[in-house]
């Protein structure tokens, strides 16, 4: 099956962080032509191109540029800000990407900031991400030895660790130096983001594929992916699966194919018992709509579920669904900001529920708790961060129901000591190393 | 004229202006959207507790009322008339109760508590809750005047938000997340900052309370008495809460012109001060080698009638610039009129030059530049001004400030230089619509060179431009005015002094009223307190507070505020006596404050009434003060290297939380300035001088040893010092480490 590189084009597998090597197979070419253009013009390509948001919430990036006003309508300074606060469950994508292909990241920020009439970038990283901000760092040293940054000034801002600070107005005040809480919206970014100022916030995997997009044109990057779905997807393939790691691939990619080629299968013989899609926030699928499912927009929510980071965690047959539901809500539970009350008091209820199921304390009416608390949470919050975990803890009910029913039922785990949550959202390295990532 | 939106909330139309918020919104169609964290007054909303969701038509998702605000045609479903709502408003209280310990019965807030009461309206019957709640350490003090619970706090960021964003202090913080948020201040720190109080009056449910009031009273067996602070020239408007007539509490009543709903914690916090130890609830009179014994009434005005007549009319009165309009002028009737002393002592006053550029205190949050001219800080005379001029900065006005250089008068030579026309600043005064200038210290004639520079800057014509001056005492021109009015012959210089009147607490205090008695035959003091009676006054008459008052204040505006009785004193009202007395010197004088206000107002005040909630007077036409004695003109600062070891010039100030009524507050202690020297980074680099370090000050002989504290705002030459910390140190001084 031939899959076409566009994030990680001329690695051959490999990093490129050697500038030389960078420019040989064609860097900064994007940047030049990109520079040659109008700003307008730059947007009108991403817009051509149809690239949606890599982040998770596929909004289109070239439209997102297009809201950030003109510098004579609003005379403030504008921002690039590029979420690289990568953190949600699973999802180890960007990582990846600012390891592999540092320059065409780079790249990406200075035509993102030359679409946007933006000299300042801001570039919030992951604090955990000790070798990617080396990595950055050196690249932009580079950079600036060769003189292209073109007055743009990159700002590489490390994080403290809060997962909440991926959440695009959090990651500003936190930029800002304030705790790192959501904002209320309106205002929007585009118009009063970093410093009350125009910001654009990208993805880090957006605006390294802005440079593909202007490299190749936009008319010819839409020509790969389905319809609504353009282009590639660094997909994070993890769990109970044989060769898990970052896999590029054009959306619309068979999902079963991503588990069962591309990933080798289920690891030790085991059989597969459930995915998530698109990192620990979507809606969990059953082995049967597995094999329907297609990576991309409009299959994944016709499934009733979403692409989110394309963080495909494959699970199988040994892993309980309610211990499942505790990993992903304590989770949540533990990086809610505390700023609004659902969130804050209905994550940790949501743990304390489950965690009664599964150790079988709990009633008829406790599974309906948990239910009413999930719909309680859901669309009451500040920001997404409670909904993500009220949708995926609902889903397990949804799609597992007689599990739970059975831990009430039993009085305890029907997997007894067996089950495991073994690779599932744990903490886990990327399977590969960088240069030695395999490809299908 | 501002566009009229057309919204409907529940069915029903209602237009608003745009840009109004849904709460308002909402309201305006007399419909109730319940909030916790919303409080317009802290900024901008932060939708963190989500107790004002709501539907509207269109929005697939409830919606945060409190963040949005209203669209032409927008159509909202508040919990009366939307399921959806009432849903999701009743999960938020089921959220917020899940941790809260529900102890309304031993709570101070029970009975006044936004929680209790929305959760009656909104919230659920029952809890479904059966895990152990989230516990913390509780209450902790976080200084002595404030006790957090944080186990009943809903973290609706109020408080935090107040200190961040409107008092600017930045001490109270949110730390940890998720369900582990606990509001706190830095380390061990105490929360030490001029407006710490206000709060607990922010806080929607009984997290943060006073510790003085904490088991002092239940709501439904307290009483709210609406009277104005007599503390400061700012007069903010207060309600005191009372119980068994005694005052336990007291709170802000919103004046949006003159206070914005906030209170300095001097105002709050003296309510003990009523019941110090050291009250003087008797008439006292010296004996020799007995000290002061109390007497009779009957006796004590027997006493005074002596003593008054005695003097053969070479009498001078000291007065404090706290007593009331009415006191002041039966003080005036009495021994003006009665007895011919016309020779006074007065508080530093204000011109009524000032009165052609009068505006609200609310203004200096509109205008576009604000110069600050003086000595002192404005937070340690008028402290709200304190409060207007953050707000203003934080609204994009340019606030310019002169404070004190090391040439004396510098604060003069600022202002002049203003007026002059090559001023740049001068010019974009003149050129502004809402410009405002503020005289903050002691001399510029009480704002009379301040509204000459007004007057030349030509803000007569302009409504949006003003000028204030920030006078040391709470109604020292009032007192001037009624002094003034109580005769119409001139002040005389007696001498010697027969028989000195000393009026108040302030006078009682001040070392040079008692230099002055050092001269006088005879001494009759009418203070509070036993600690300002003892060892010079040979009659004391018990002295009532502010609280305990019926009368008339002329605040910082111009503006004539009532000042109502909270509690009955525990001694006969001064207009009691004064009338009594007058009475025996054939002056017919009321004890009642109206009578004579209306007696006063018909000669001062056109008449006016004091209202509660009282407007301010309309411009009066400008008229040129006396000049004053020598106009100062524009100095060059002198380079750094002449201070250098040598000559500093000494700023005492009065801070806000000294006095004799914060004296004897013991949770007001840890509010008053230490025995600390502020000097600016340059003098202190000259003499390596680090802060924290121990200094000697010395002048003429006299020295005082001082904690170094290094101001970055101070201009090099110049060093401060609290006045009760200052000793006799002359207005030069040398800086040393010991």
């Amino acid at each position: 099956m031939a899959t076409p590189e566009v994030v990680f084009a001329h690695t051959d597998g490999g990093a490129v962080t050697d500038i030389a090597q960078y420019e040989a197979t064609g860097g900064f070419s994007a940047l030049e032509k990109s520079r040659a253009m109008a700003p307008d013009e730059v947007i009108e390509e991403l817009n051509a191109s149809q690239l949606r948001g890599r982040g998770g919430a596929f909004f289109p990036t070239g439209r997102k540029w297009s809201f950030v006003p003109k510098p004579e309508q609003i005379a403030k300074p504008h921002y690039l800000v590029v979420n690289a606060d990568e953190s949600e469950p699973g999802t180890f994508k960007d990582r990846e990407i600012m390891l592999r292909v540092p320059f065409r990241f780079l790249e990406g920020c200075l035509i993102a900031a030359y679409a946007i009439q933006s000299k300042h970038v801001f570039i919030y990283i992951r604090g955990e991400y000790e070798q990617e901000f080396e990595v950055l760092r050196d690249a932009l040293a580079a950079m600036h030895k060769k003189k292209v940054l073109g007055g743009v000034t990159i700002v590489l801002h490390r994080g403290a660790g809060a997962y909440i600070c991926g959440e695009e107005t959090a990651l500003l005040e936190s930029l800002e130096g304030r705790r790192g809480q959501p904002r209320t919206k309106p205002p929007f970014p585009a118009i009063a983001g970093l410093y009350a100022a125009p910001t654009a916030v990208n993805n880090v995997e957006s605006i390294t594929t802005a440079t593909s997009v202007m490299e190749m044109g936009g008319v010819e990057y839409a020509k790969l992916g389905v319809p609504n779905s353009t282009g590639t997807r660094v997909f994070s393939l993890s769990g109970n699966v044989v060769n898990g790691g970052n896999y590029e691939l054009p959306h619309g990619f068979p999902l079963k194919d991503l588990i069962y080629e591309v990933g080798g299968g289920i690891a030790n013989g085991r059989k597969l018992k459930a995915v998530i899609p698109g990192g620990s926030s979507t809606v969990i699928l059953t082995p049967a709509e597995v094999e329907k499912a297609t990576l991309d927009f409009d299959s994944l929510t016709s499934l009733g579920t979403a692409i989110g980071s394309a963080a495909v965690i494959a699970i199988d047959d040994r892993c309980c669904m309610v211990q499942l539901g505790i990993r992903v809500s304590q989770f949540y539970e533990h990086e809610s900001c505390g700023k609004c009350t659902p969130c804050r008091v209905g994550t940790h209820w949501l743990t304390q529920i489950l965690q009664k199921i599964e150790d079988g304390r709990a009633a008829q009416s406790d599974l309906d708790l948990l239910l009413d608390v999930c719909d309680r949470i859901l669309g009451k919050c500040l920001c997404p961060l409670g909904d993500s975990d009220a949708i995926a803890v609902a889903s397990y009910v949804d799609k597992f129901r007689d599990e739970f029913q059975a831990h009430i039922d039993n009085g305890g785990c029907p997997l007894g000591g067996s089950s495991s949550l073994e690779a599932v959202l744990a903490p886990v390295a990327m399977h590969h190393a960088a240069h030695e990532v395999a490809h299908a | 004229m501002t566009e009229l939106l057309k919204v409907t909330v529940d069915g029903r139309e209602v237009e608003v202006p745009r840009g109004t918020g849904l709460v308002e919104t909402a309201d305006a169609a007399g419909i109730e959207i319940p909030v916790f964290c919303y409080e317009p007054r802290l900024g901008p909303p932060v939708g963190a507790c989500r107790m004002c969701l709501v539907e509207i038509e269109g929005l697939p998702k409830l919606q945060a009322a409190c963040t949005l605000t209203a669209q032409d045609g927008m159509v909202i479903k508040t919990a009366a008339t939307s399921a959806k709502a009432a849903e999701g408003q009743n999960a938020t209280l089921e959220f917020i109760l899940v941790n809260h310990p529900l102890d309304c019965p031993v709570c101070d807030k029970g009975g006044e508590c936004p929680l209790q009461d929305l959760t009656f309206r909104y919230g659920p019957g029952a809890t479904r809750m059966t895990f152990p709640k989230v516990t913390f350490d509780k209450p902790i003090p976080i200084s002595p005047l404030i006790a957090l619970d944080r186990e009943r706090c809903i973290l609706c960021y109020r408080c935090t938000r107040f200190s961040q964003d409107v008092a600017e202090d930045g001490q109270l913080v949110a730390r940890n997340r998720g369900n582990h948020s606990m509001i706190t201040t830095f380390g061990e720190d105490p929360y030490r900052a001029p407006f710490s109080g206000n709060v607990v009056e922010l806080c929607p449910v009984g997290a943060l309370t006073s510790t003085q009031y904490r088991f002092e009273a239940r709501p439904w067996e307290i009483q709210q008495i609406p009277t104005v602070c007599g503390l400061c020239p700012v007069g903010c408007n207060t309600s005191v809460t009372t119980r068994d007539g005694k005052a336990k509490r007291v709170l802000s009543r919103n004046h949006p012109e003159i206070d914005g709903g906030w209170l300095c914690d001097k105002g709050r916090y003296t309510l003990p001060h009523l019941a110090a130890t050291d009250r003087i609830r008797e008439p006292l009179r010296r004996l020799q080698r007995v000290g002061l014994e109390p007497i009779s009434w009957d006796d004590a005005l027997d006493e005074a009638e002596k003593l008054l007549r005695g003097a053969e009319g070479r009498i001078v009165t000291a007065l404090s610039g706290s007593e009331t309009i009415e006191q002041a002028y039966a003080l005036g009737r009495l021994l003006r009129g009665g007895l011919g002393a016309h020779s006074a002592v007065l508080p530093e006053s204000t011109s009524s030059a000032l009165d052609a550029f009068r505006l609200p205190l609310s203004g200096i949050a509109a205008a576009e530049i604000v110069v600050v001219v003086g000595d002192d800080e404005v937070v340690d005379r008028a402290p709200i001004v304190d409060l207007w001029l953050r707000k203003a900065q934080r609204n994009g006005t340019e606030v310019i400030s002169y404070g004190p250089s090391s040439e004396a008068g510098s604060a003069m030579a600022a202002l002049h230089d203003l007026t002059e026309p090559d001023s740049a600043l001068g010019k974009r005064l003149r050129a502004s619509d809402r410009a405002i200038l503020i005289w903050c210290g002691p001399g510029g004639g009480g704002g009379a060179r301040v509204a000459e520079a007004a007057h030349s800057l030509s803000f007569d014509d302009k409504p949006g431009c003003g000028a204030f001056h920030l006078p040391a005492t709470p109604n020292g021109r009032g007192v001037a005015i009624a002094w003034a009015a109580a005769a119409d012959e001139d002040e005389t210089d007696p001498e010697p002094i027969g028989l000195l009147v000393v009026v108040g607490d302030d006078a009682a205090a001040s070392p040079s009223v008692r230099a002055l008695a050092e001269r006088a035959e005879a001494v009759i003091a009418v203070t509070m307190f036993q600690g300002l009676a003892g060892g010079w006054a040979d009659l004391v008459l018990p002295a009532t507070a502010a609280l305990e008052r019926d009368g008339t204040l002329l605040n910082i505006e111009g503006r004539l505020q009532r000042l109502r009785r909270a509690v009955v004193p525990p001694v006969p009202d001064e207009l009691a006596w004064i009338a009594k007395l007058a009475g025996r010197f054939d002056v017919d004088l009321s004890p009642h404050s109206s009578v004579l206000f209306e007696e006063i107002s018909a000669r001062c005040f056109d008449g006016a009434t004091a209202a509660d909630h009282a407007t301010l007077p309309a411009r009066t036409p400008y008229e040129a003060p006396a000049p004053a004695q020598a106009v100062a003109t524009a100095v060059p600062p002198r380079p750094a290297e002449d201070h250098f070891l040598g000559q500093l010039r000494l700023v005492r100030y009065r801070p806000l939380f000294s006095g004799p009524q914060v004296e004897r507050v013991a949770e007001l202690q840890f509010q008053r300035p230490g025995a600390e020297l502020e000097l600016a980074t340059a003098d202190a680099e000259k003499r390596q001088i680090a802060a924290g370090d121990t200094v000697l000050v010395r002048s003429n002989g006299t020295s005082v040893e001082l904690r170094a504290r290094i101001n970055r705002k101070l201009a090099a030459g110049v060093v401060r010092v609290p006045d009760e910390h200052a000793a006799d140190l002359h207005p030069t001084v040398e800086v040393v480490k010991p």
